[in-house]
Order: C-alpha cells, then sequence, then structure tokens
C-alpha cells in the first residue's frame, strides 16, 4: 500500500509535530525507527488520498495534536478492575488478555491459563519466548497513522498459535482506553500468528472507559498453511472515542480466514482491512456491521489482495446509519496478474433510518487476470414500510416494529458469531443503539 | 360492534371508497363482495390503518372511532386483518414475531404475558389445525412461504391473537381446493358469538364453507346492495353489472 506516498510537506511537518508530541521518548528498535523515518518521509494521509476519501481525516489529526499520551500508571488506570473489563469487553469462555492504553495489565489478565498450544502476552515476554520465525515484519507501514503506531506504541498483545494447534476456546484480546485529563492518545498493536494446520478464535476487543481517547490500532494477523482462524473485532467505544484502526492480514496457501468486523461505539471510527492471499487456495470471508448514529462517523476501507490462484473471498458489510450519522463502505479487490481461478464477492447493503443520515459505498475492483469471477453489490434503503405496516397491524408498536426490522438487517452479519457470549453481546449492543435511535 | 358511516377514501386526490355504510353486529359473520377496484382492498386498509389515504367519516369499533387511532391500536382494540398479500419479513424470526405480537396485545389489554413454553405449546397446537409444518416457527415471517402457507399463517395469526373483530381481505385468493378448506376449516373454528367476521372476496367460493350471515355489494366505493347468503349465489349466476345497473337507476 502506497497511499500516503504522495502526501504534501506541510503533513510532514504535522506529522514531526506528533511524534514530538505523542512519542517524546524514542521507543526503541527497529520497527519504531522505520514508523518514525515513513512518518518524516511521508507524513499522514489526508482526504485527498483514495483510501482516506470519506474519513474525517483532518478530524483525526486534529484530535491527535490535542492529544497527550495516555497515562500507562495513573489513579485511574489502577482502578480498572475484571469486573470494569467484563462490562466493557465481555467475557467469552477462554483466556483473556487486557492491555490498558497500550500496555498489558497483568492483573486483569489470565496469565495462568491452561489452553494448550498457544502462547500469549506482552512484548516483555515475547522476546525470550518468541517461537523461530515467529514474527514476520511489514517492510513498510501501510500509511501515516499505522506508521505513527510503530513509533509511538509502548507494546503488542501477542497471540502465537504452534502448529498443528486446534484451540477449542477463544482467545480474547481487550485493549482498553482509559483517558486521564483531556484527550489522550493510545496506539494498541496486536499480533496474531497462527501455525500451519492450527485452528484458532480470536476476539479483539478495542473499549474504553470513558473520556475521548484516540485510538490508532494496529493488527496483524499471520495465517499459515492450511490453517483456520476466526477473528472478530469489536470497536465499542468510549463514545467520544476517536479510532482509526488498521488490521493487515497475510494468508497462506489453503488458509482460511472468516471473520467480522464491528463498529457500534466511537465518535470517528475507520477501519481499515488489508488481506493479503499470498498461497494458493485460501479463502477468506470478511464481514462487518457498522451503525453511526447521532453525528458519528464510521468508515470501513478493506482491500482483499489476491496475489496467488484458487483463492475465493467474500466481503460483506452492511451500515446502518441514523440521525446525521454517516458511513461508508470502501472495498477493494485486488486479483494479480497471473493467478488463475479467483472468486471474489463484494457486497454493501445499507439501512437509511433518517433522511440526514448518509451511506457511501464505493466498490474498487483492479483484475488483472483472465481466469475470475467477481461480484458486487450495493443497496442504500431505508425501512420497508410494508413490513412496518404489518408488524403493527399484529399490535407491535411502532418503536418496537421499527427496532425489529433494524435488528432483523443486522442479524445476518451476527447470525455465524461464535462464541454465543460474544453474539449476545453484540445483539445487545445493536438494540441498546437501535433503541436509542427508534424514535 | 363494528359501525361504519359514510366512510370516504381518496388517494391522491382519487376518490375509491365514496360514502360507505355497513353495520356488523357482534357475532355475525359478513361478506363484502365487488368486482375489481370496487375499494375492497381500500376497505380494508383503511380499517387497519395503512397510510396513504386521506380518510373521512366514521368507523366505530364498539363506540371507540378506529379512524383515530394508530394501527397497532386498532389492534390492540381487537381489530385484525388478514393480508391479501402477507409480507415478507426477512430476519424476523415466525415465533419471535408472533409471541412479541401477542404480548404487546395483552400487555395493553391488561392481560399478563405468556412464556416461550407455554406459547411454543398454543403455536403447535393451532398449527396442527391448519395442517402446518413447525418449522414454520422458525422460518422468517413469510420469507419463501408458498401463497398458500403465508393463507396459513395469517390464520394461524388469527387464531393465537384471538381478535374480536376479523377482516380477511380476499383470503381465499392463490389457495388450490385443498388449501381453502384448511383455511376455511379455520376460520370456521374461530366463529364465535363474541366475534365478528368481515370477509371480503371476489369470489363465492369461499362463502360455501364459511357461510355469512350478510352479503353487502360494494361497488363503486359503496355498499349498493345486501342480502342474505343467497346473494352470493345469485352474484355468481348473474355477475355485478345487474346490482351496478341497478344502483345507479
Amino acid at each position: 500500500m502506497s497511499d500516503a506516498v504522495s502526501s504534501a510537506p506541510t503533513s510532514a511537518a504535522t506529522a514531526d509535530r506528533l511524534l514530538d508530541r505523542l512519542a517524546p521518548v524514542a521507543a526503541s528498535g527497529a520497527r519504531a525507527e522505520r514508523g518514525r523515518a515513513f512518518l518524516h518521509a511521508h507524513g499522514l494521509p489526508d482526504h485527498h488520498h483514495e483510501a482516506w476519501r470519506y474519513t474525517p481525516v483532518a478530524d483525526i489529526v486534529a484530535a491527535l495534536e490535542s492529544a497527550r499520551p495516555a497515562p500507562l500508571d495513573d489513579s485511574k488506570t489502577s482502578s480498572i478492575d475484571r469486573h470494569t473489563v467484563d462490562e466493557l469487553a465481555g467475557e467469552h469462555g477462554g483466556p483473556r488478555v487486557v492491555f490498558v492504553n497500550g500496555s498489558l495489565a497483568r492483573e486483569l489478565s489470565d496469565s495462568d491459563h491452561d489452553a494448550k498450544g498457544v502462547w500469549l502476552g506482552g512484548s516483555e515476554d515475547l522476546a525470550p519466548r518468541r517461537p523461530p520465525g515467529a514474527t514476520a515484519p511489514e517492510d513498510e507501514p501501510a500509511d501515516g497513522f499505522h506508521a505513527l503506531n510503530w513509533a509511538a506504541g509502548t507494546d503488542v498483545a501477542a497471540v502465537i498459535v504452534e502448529p498443528d494447534a486446534q484451540l477449542d476456546t477463544p482467545v480474547h484480546i481487550v485493549h482498553l482506553a482509559v483517558s486521564g485529563d483531556g484527550v489522550t492518545a493510545m496506539h494498541p498493536r496486536t499480533v496474531v500468528r497462527l501455525g500451519p494446520r492450527s485452528r484458532a478464535t480470536v476476539i479483539e476487543s478495542l473499549v474504553g472507559a470513558g473520556g475521548a481517547p484516540v485510538v490508532n490500532s494496529s493488527t496483524r494477523l499471520l495465517v499459515g498453511e492450511d490453517a483456520t482462524l476466526q477473528y472478530h473485532r469489536v470497536v465499542d467505544g468510549p463514545d467520544e472515542a476517536v479510532h482509526v484502526g488498521r488490521v493487515g492480514v497475510v494468508q497462506a496457501a489453503r488458509s482460511t480466514l472468516d471473520a467480522t468486523a464491528t463498529i457500534t461505539a466511537g465518535s470517528i471510527v475507520r477501519t481499515g482491512i488489508d488481506d493479503r492471499l499470498v498461497g494458493d487456495g485460501a479463502r477468506s470471508n470478511l464481514r462487518g456491521l457498522y451503525l453511526p448514529v447521532a453525528r458519528r462517523r464510521y468508515d470501513n476501507v478493506v482491500t482483499v489482495d489476491h496475489a496467488a490462484s484458487h483463492g475465493t473471498s467474500t466481503q460483506r458489510f452492511k451500515g446502518i446509519v441514523d440521525d446525521h450519522g454517516r458511513g461508508s463502505f470502501s472495498g477493494h479487490v485486488i486479483v494479480r496478474h497471473g493467478t488463475v481461478g479467483n472468486d471474489a464477492s463484494q457486497s454493501n447493503p445499507n439501512l437509511v433510518l433518517s433522511p440526514s443520515a448518509q451511506a457511501d459505498t464505493r466498490p474498487w475492483l483492479e483484475i488483472f487476470a483472465d481466469d475470475v469471477a467477481c461480484t458486487h453489490g450495493a443497496t442504500v434503503g431505508r425501512l420497508d414500510d410494508d413490513a412496518l405496516f404489518y408488524l403493527r397491524s399484529r399490535g407491535i408498536p411502532a418503536a418496537t416494529a421499527r427496532s425489529m426490522l433494524v435488528a432483523a438487517f443486522a442479524t445476518e452479519i451476527l447470525d455465524g458469531i461464535e462464541p454465543p457470549s460474544l453474539r449476545e453481546r453484540l445483539l445487545g449492543s445493536l438494540h441498546g443503539l437501535v433503541a436509542e435511535v427508534v424514535p | 360492534m363494528l359501525s361504519i358511516r359514510s366512510l370516504t377514501a381518496a388517494v391522491a386526490g382519487t376518490t375509491i371508497l365514496d360514502g360507505l355504510d355497513l353495520e356488523l353486529p357482534t357475532g355475525e359473520v359478513h361478506a363484502v363482495m365487488g368486482p375489481n377496484g370496487a375499494g375492497k382492498s381500500t376497505l380494508s386498509n383503511v380499517l387497519a390503518g395503512r397510510d396513504g389515504y386521506e380518510v373521512s367519516g366514521e368507523a366505530t369499533l364498539d363506540g371507540v372511532d378506529l379512524l383515530d387511532l394508530e394501527p397497532e391500536q386498532r389492534a390492540a382494540a381487537g381489530l385484525f386483518l388478514a393480508f391479501q398479500y402477507p409480507t415478507e419479513i426477512p430476519g424476523v424470526g415466525n415465533m419471535y414475531f408472533l409471541r412479541t405480537a401477542l404480548n404487546a396485545l395483552r400487555r395493553e389489554r391488561g392481560q399478563a404475558e405468556v412464556g416461550a413454553v407455554d406459547f411454543l405449546a398454543r403455536a403447535k397446537e393451532q398449527m396442527a389445525s391448519l395442517e402446518m409444518d413447525p418449522a414454520f416457527l422458525s422460518r422468517s415471517v413469510n420469507e419463501g412461504f408458498s401463497g398458500g402457507e403465508r393463507k396459513r399463517n395469517e390464520v394461524l395469526q388469527m387464531a393465537l391473537l384471538e381478535p374480536r373483530l376479523v377482516i380477511l381481505d380476499e383470503i381465499d385468493s392463490g389457495l388450490d381446493i385443498d388449501a381453502l378448506r384448511i383455511v376455511a376449516t379455520g376460520i370456521e373454528a374461530l366463529r364465535s358469538p363474541e366475534r365478528s367476521m368481515l370477509i371480503i372476496t371476489h369470489y363465492p367460493r369461499l362463502l360455501e364453507y364459511v357461510r355469512p350471515d350478510r352479503v353487502h355489494v360494494l361497488t363503486d366505493g359503496r355498499i349498493t346492495r345486501s342480502g342474505d347468503h343467497t346473494l352470493a349465489l345469485e352474484l355468481e349466476a348473474h355477475g355485478y353489472a345487474p346490482v351496478a345497473a341497478n344502483a345507479a337507476s
């Protein structure tokens, strides 16, 4: 990806100011150095960049410019207990590892879990125990925000699954934003690596305990040959949060990624997913749900790159926009020259509940191969008046009927989610939002 | 029970119902018959409260003017419309829908809500008598149902929601003879001294199974003739034209 390469010099200057402000102590290591160098050279993307077209990127930069680094150890962060984590992120029956403001919180995490074949922890424990080849660093950040994550991030949540391991409980990574006074910035990072033939479910919750954090997250998913990863990403607040997140995926031959990305709270949220199918016969099934209400802005920018043959990919993202909310989906499919037998589909149905709400959708297909099947479709619609009347004619009050129809639109995305506790939790968020927005 | 006086309804300035009067006493079953375009579906839509009509006049259910109420309030007052074309609602489970509706009505009527287990037992009993597969409960409302299945689903809802006033809008359309018998048997089973029914139909076939106390002829937006059940047979033999001519003279 080279989104930021043509940035204006002014944004490089902005980036330097941000580095001084948010990463005053230079994090050591090659990654941080590459992040700094990239930012210095290219700055941050702005709305002229195709992939940032719908995102209020100036507002995000302004929030970063007003932010201080999130505190790592103060009275607020130390007041967080397990009960708070249960409330904000849920408990899903497997080991849970909790990061507060980007740093591993051991006392909140299940370090003594008995799940076999998986290694969990933060960067401190990672180095000595890192299995050979456990990291596959990217050469270059995807964009300026990603670079800032590298430069200013303090820790990494690592989930390393051994070859052939079959995890029977979900691993839950929780990134919790705890604001001090004013606007605070954090740069959570997660790496999930599945060894060949392994199978795992990973839930990543990006949540917060009030305040107005700016969360600039980076997640890397490396799915080995014949491995199967279920990944559920939950961006759920706090309400005032500004959230920029990137998920970079690399799929080896015959691997399967089954992922959901839901956005249910936050004032500005952008989720970027770059999924590269580098081995033959890989399968990717990406689903998303986003519900901007009030004046919230939620954007999804998804790229699936078929760099090998006989891959299948599905992108299905659903938006529900209400009030002055605005949501977008940009779905990018690349099928590389020289590949054969790829099958890619993409769809983006939207439900617009208010005349002042807006849904944007943008398919972007780059097909450089002949032997390929590729479909896409997007719809923007309102609630079905006939269905509404039908429900009301049976005695169901208008507000309940509307919320039933909104939930019905969304449940398709949530239906297949395992574990059920997560599905229930997401349905709960959905119903909460619907109850809030339906007059 | 139902008293309609000088009911008019227009869509975008075009008058469809034009001063319709009709009295439906408690416990009686009346049929409204009429040719295409006479206003039969408009009558059922206006009574149930569908948007999009300019309405005047009066339609009272036990003294309460339905026209002042929202659709769900009309249902709470005891009105049930069986739709000519029941709507598909993907993603809303039939059982969830039915129980939500029943409990909404029960709350409005000051009755205790029905729990899931109880409800399932009730539903299964009614479904058996309508020869419906219990699998229908786990499907989305009317989604992928055949015409006959949708109509049975309407009768199932009617049986579960226990309305006092039932309007059946072309319930017989799209039914083969076996489905018609099953649906008619279901309707007949709901006939009671406390419940009134208005059967709106094109064809007299249904009326052979559910014999009405009165038959009204709707032409040009009003009731132009009323009689006992033999009027249906007369209409079948001679059509609506003589009635219309009679009304015009």
